[in-house]
This record gives structure tokens, C-alpha cells and sequence, in this order.
């Protein structure tokens, strides 16, 4: 059932901005940092000399942490966006689906559609640094970590704005609600460690991001559980 | 237990909304094979009531049987077997009839050939490949019914699926919708605000006001209801009333027409040499039949509020 109705969401995004969104975010950090890789070439490649891949992988990181949380949020609002445009929660909702799983089906949308943008990071990056002449060997390991373990420890943010956003017809407050956590994202490591937007940052006094990315995932299904409930339990528009 | 015969039952259903009942203790019953139409003026509940038999909407106290089963409990197994359209259509803009017909395809779990055959039903082939954006809102409406006939219902609910249309649309729709019974077996619950919209095809009606079932019959009661008259144009009412009476005929005079109920040949030529002896001059002799629509008016308490 839940692999039917991920189909027809994948249909209904069809002809939408959003796949050219999910391509652009990475597209954009990755850009960004080859303008300034390129202007600031000999000072950035001397201050990494010891490890050019790794000071190329953390200047992209840096970036793409709130683009990502404002991406996601335009895309959690996008594809509830589909739904609210005509109301057409209350011909869904009539059809022989529960509830649960088409909140399920949307919150599981987003969460494909920001791990296509977080892998697309990783081919970005390698053309950049072969582009800039950065020597093998290449730290898969670190690259594969930096690309996903944010995504993963960020699970808590999929969950709200997918909630925020198929609850308000009016994205005003979803939208809000993202670009607070950009914001909040860019300054994630003067937070206090129990603060959920430190934790995409894989900072923590264990020196484990591990430990980040559990917490994130816990907090995640948390929030997907209440959301989903909660969507249930409400009438539909 | 619900009853067996009704496909579609309803007991004490009520929702509250906002502290006051916008649907109040509503006992719906509705048979196999019965195109019944469900009225009332705006506002009166009828919406409200149509998203509390789909789910969409808990009720603040009764309960919904459809198909002899609780939609609390079972409502997956019941909307499988349910199509349904309401207040508006909801439609994906950016996607064609196709595509949108296709999206929920993939959730009812119908062959692929189901898409082609609705679209014929509700003559869309041709355009079927437009966005649907660019759809007059009588397409957009006739999409909206072949979606809700998709999953080939056994139960099909439709929310004034005229609203906005222009007379020949409503007759289009209509002549549809008549159609459906016969050939597929359909029960049909359709909601309006007009009588005169279900009139010539609802087999029974349930009319609701300000959250009330006032009236739930066949429709041929309510046309009873709107038993004609035989009016008397005469030279002196009042006189002639009183001599009606006086001959023990139960005549009406209301300070602007004399009449009595409808009644055979013989007695009406009798009331008329009676008036003739007496000497009235006899101008007209009128019948005279109450539309339906008068009687609906006159039931919701809606007349004269426009
Ligand atoms: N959320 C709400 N809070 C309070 N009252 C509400 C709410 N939603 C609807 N109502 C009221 O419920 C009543 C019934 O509305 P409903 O939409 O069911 O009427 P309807 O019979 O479908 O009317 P129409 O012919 O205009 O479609 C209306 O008077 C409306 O004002
Ligand atoms: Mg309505």
C-alpha cells in the first residue's frame, strides 16, 4: 500500500518545480564554493594544504546545512502545496487509504526528495575538486559521512515542516518555521548540545556524530509519530 | 445491528460546530438501487452530513452504517466500494484528465483500462490530455464524477455536482447520473439545493433545514403534498363562500380567492349551477397546482429570505 501511494505522489510532483529545486540546492552550494575556491585559490589551498579534500568537503558542509533547511522546507511545502491548491485532502481522504499512511506517503516524499539532494552533493563535490586539481587519493569516508549524517541527524526538521506544512492550507508558517531554522542552523554551534539544530552539525562533547545522528533520529520518529497521529485524529478540511 | 436493507443508514447523526449543531440528530436511510436526493438550502448541513458518511469528518454523537458496517471501524473495506464527490472538485491543475485519474488509480488498485472507460462515461476522451487547469468548470465537474466512478462504486455520493453549471451542463450531468443505475447497479446519494434539480430523478428525497431531517419519502408523497386546487373567480366571494358552505361543499376564502380541493367533473359543474341559480356571476374556473418547489420553500422556511 505504502509503495501505491509513494507512486502517486511521485506522479502528482510531476511537471513541478520541485525536482528542479532538488537539483538546484546542490548545484548552488557546490557552485558557491567553487567561486570561491576559484578567487581565493592559492590562500584556501595553503591554509588546507595537509588535507585539500577535507577543507573542500567542510567549506561545502558549511554551506549546504542551511540549504538544506530551507530547501527542505520549500519542498515540505511544495508537495503539500499539491493537496491544499484544490483541497484535494478531502478526495484523498475519501478514498480506501488511512490516514496514518498518506501522511505517512508525504513525509516519505520529502525524505527521498532531500536524500537525491544530499547524494547529489557527493558526484558535485568530486567534480570540483578533480576540476581544482585536488591528487588522490579521494576520502570516500568522509565524503559519503558529510553528504548523509546531516541528512539523517536533520530527520527532526523533515518531520515538523511535513507536519506545518499539510496542516496550514496557508504555507506562511511552515515557511517561517524553516527559514528560523536556517538561521538558527548557521549559528548551531554556540547552541547547548541537547539543541536539535546543533545536531545536524555532528558537533558533541563526545566528539561522536554518531551520537548526533541518533539523537536526530530518535527525536525524528518522534515527531513523525505525533504529526501523524495527530493528522489522523483531526478532520479534514 | 444495522438494518440489511439499507446500503446507507444513519442514527442520530450530529455534528457540532463552533458550539451550536450544524447536523442534528439525522437518521438517513437510504436503499439498493435508489437515486436519493438529498435537500436543503444553503448552509442547511447537507456538506457536512455527506463528510461524516465518507469519514472525512467524526461525528459529535450517532453513527454512520454503510453497507451494513460502521465507518468508524471499518471504513477502509466500506470506501473501497464508495465513490464520491464533494461540495467541489479537487482536481491536480498541472496534470491532465489522464494523469490526475491515474493518480488515484494507483491508490484504488484498478486496472489501467478503468481510466479509459470513465473518461468515455463522462465524454472527456478527446480532452483527456489537456492540463486540467485549462478545464471549464463543467469538465472540471464531469472529472470530478469519473474519478468518483474509478473504483466502479457500488455507493455513489455526489455534492451538488451541478453547482455552477449552466442549463445544458446540469442537464448533461443529469441525463448521466440518470443513466447510472441501470446500467451499473449504482446506488446514488446527490445532494442539492434545488428541488426541481433531483426532482426528475431521485426516487426518494430526504430534505434537511438548519441541520434537521424535516422530510425523508418517496418523492411521489411530496408531489402529493402539492395536491392542485380548483379556484372560482366570481362576481361576490364572500357570498359565494358562505353558500358553498351552506351546501356542505368545504370551500377556502382567503380574502383574495375562492377554492376548493381538486376534485371530479360532476361536483364542479354542481358548484357552478349552484352559484349560476343563486345568481353569481361566474368569471373563471381555474385549476390550480403548487409546484413542488413552492412546497420545498415552504418546508425549509427558506421563502421570502432571499
Ligand atoms: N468550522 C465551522 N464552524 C462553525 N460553523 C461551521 C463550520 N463549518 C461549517 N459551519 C456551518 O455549518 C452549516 C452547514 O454547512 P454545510 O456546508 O454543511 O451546508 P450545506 O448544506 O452544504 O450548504 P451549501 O448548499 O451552501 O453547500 C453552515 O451554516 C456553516 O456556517
Ligand atoms: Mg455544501
Amino acid at each position: 500500500m505504502m509503495l501505491r501511494l509513494l507512486s502517486a505522489e511521485f506522479l502528482k510532483i510531476r511537471k513541478k518545480l520541485l525536482w528542479l529545486l532538488v537539483a538546484l540546492g546542490p548545484v548552488g552550494v557546490v557552485g558557491l564554493q567553487a567561486v570561491n575556491f576559484g578567487l581565493r585559490y592559492d590562500y584556501l589551498t595553503k591554509q588546507y594544504a595537509r588535507d585539500l579534500w577535507g577543507g573542500l568537503i567542510t567549506n561545502v558542509s558549511l554551506l549546504a546545512l542551511p540549504a538544506m533547511f530551507i530547501g527542505l522546507a520549500i519542498v515540505a511545502s511544495m508537495s503539500a502545496g499539491i493537496e491544499h491548491q484544490t483541497n484535494a485532502w478531502k478526495m484523498t481522504l475519501a478514498l480506501p487509504i488511512s490516514k496514518r499512511q498518506a501522511f505517512g506517503a508525504k513525509f516519505l516524499l520529502n525524505v527521498l526528495l532531500l536524500f537525491v539532494s544530499c547524494t547529489l552533493l557527493v558526484p558535485f563535490t568530486l567534480a570540483l575538486g578533480w576540476a581544482l586539481g585536488f591528487a588522490a587519493p579521494i576520502p570516500a569516508g568522509e565524503l559519503l559521512r558529510a553528504a548523509y549524517y546531516p541528512f539523517l541527524a536533520c530527520m527532526p526538521f523533515v518531520a515538523l515542516q511535513s507536519w506545518l506544512s499539510v496542516t496550514f492550507a496557508n504555507q506562511a508558517l511552515p515557511l517561517t518555521v524553516g527559514i528560523i531554522g536556517m538561521i538558527a542552523a548557521m549559528f548551531g554551534s554556540r547552541f547547548p548540545d541537547w539543541m536539535p539544530w546543533k545536531w545536524p552539525l555532528l558537533v558533541n562533547a563526545w566528539h561522536e556524530p554518531l551520537y548526533s545522528v541518533g539523537l536526530g533520529l530518535l527525536l525524528g520518529a518522534a515527531v513523525f509519530l505525533i504529526g501523524m497521529l495527530e493528522f489522523a485524529r483531526k478532520d479534514v478540511k | 445491528m444495522a438494518n440489511p436493507t439499507w446500503i446507507l443508514e444513519t442514527r442520530e447523526l450530529t455534528k457540532r460546530l463552533g458550539g451550536k449543531p450544524v447536523v442534528n440528530e439525522v437518521n438517513l436511510a437510504i436503499g439498493r438501487g435508489e437515486i436519493y436526493g438529498f435537500l436543503g438550502p444553503n448552509g442547511a448541513g447537507k456538506t457536512t452530513t455527506i463528510r461524516m458518511l465518507l469519514g472525512l469528518a467524526k461525528p459529535t454523537k450517532g453513527s454512520v452504517h454503510i453497507f451494513g458496517h460502521d465507518i468508524r471501524k471499518e471504513r477502509i473495506q466500506i470506501l473501497r466500494k464508495v465513490g464520491s464527490l464533494v461540495e467541489y472538485p479537487s482536481y491536480y491543475g498541472h496534470l491532465s484528465a489522464t494523469e490526475n485519474l491515474e493518480a488515484v488509480r494507483r491508490l484504488l488498485g484498478v486496472p489501467k483500462s478503468r481510466i479509459g472507460e470513465v473518461l468515455s462515461i463522462v465524454r472527456l476522451t478527446k480532452e483527456a490530455d489537456r492540463a486540467v487547469k485549462g478545464y471549464s468548470l463543467g469538465m472540471k465537474q464531469r472529472l470530478g464524477i469519473a474519478t468518483a466512478l474509478l473504483g466502479s462504486p457500488e455507493l455513489l455520493v455526489l455534492d451538488e455536482p451541478t453547482n455552477g453549471l449552466d442549463p445544458a451542463g446540469i442537464q448533461e450531468i443529469r441525463e448521466l447520473i440518470k443513466s447510472l443505475p441501470g446500467s451499473h447497479g449504482v446506488t446514488i446519494l446527490i445532494s442539492s439545493h434545488l428541488l426541481s434539480e433531483v426532482e426528475q430523478m431521485a426516487t426518494r428525497v430526504g430534505i434537511i433545514a438548519k441541520g434537521s431531517l424535516i422530510y425523508q419519502d418517496g418523492i411521489q408523497m411530496l408531489r402529493e403534498r402539492a395536491k392542485s386546487r380548483i379556484r372560482f373567480g366570481v362576481s361576490d366571494p364572500e357570498a359565494a363562500w358562505r353558500l358553498l358552505l351552506s351546501h356542505g361543499y368545504q370551500a377556502d376564502w382567503d380574502r383574495r380567492q375562492l377554492s376548493v380541493d381538486r376534485t371530479d367533473d360532476r361536483t364542479v359543474a354542481a358548484i357552478v349551477a349552484q352559484l349560476v341559480r343563486q345568481d353569481h356571476q361566474v368569471y373563471r374556473v381555474e385549476e390550480e397546482t403548487a409546484s413542488l418547489e413552492r412546497i420545498f420553500l415552504e418546508m425549509t422556511g427558506t421563502e421570502g429570505s432571499l
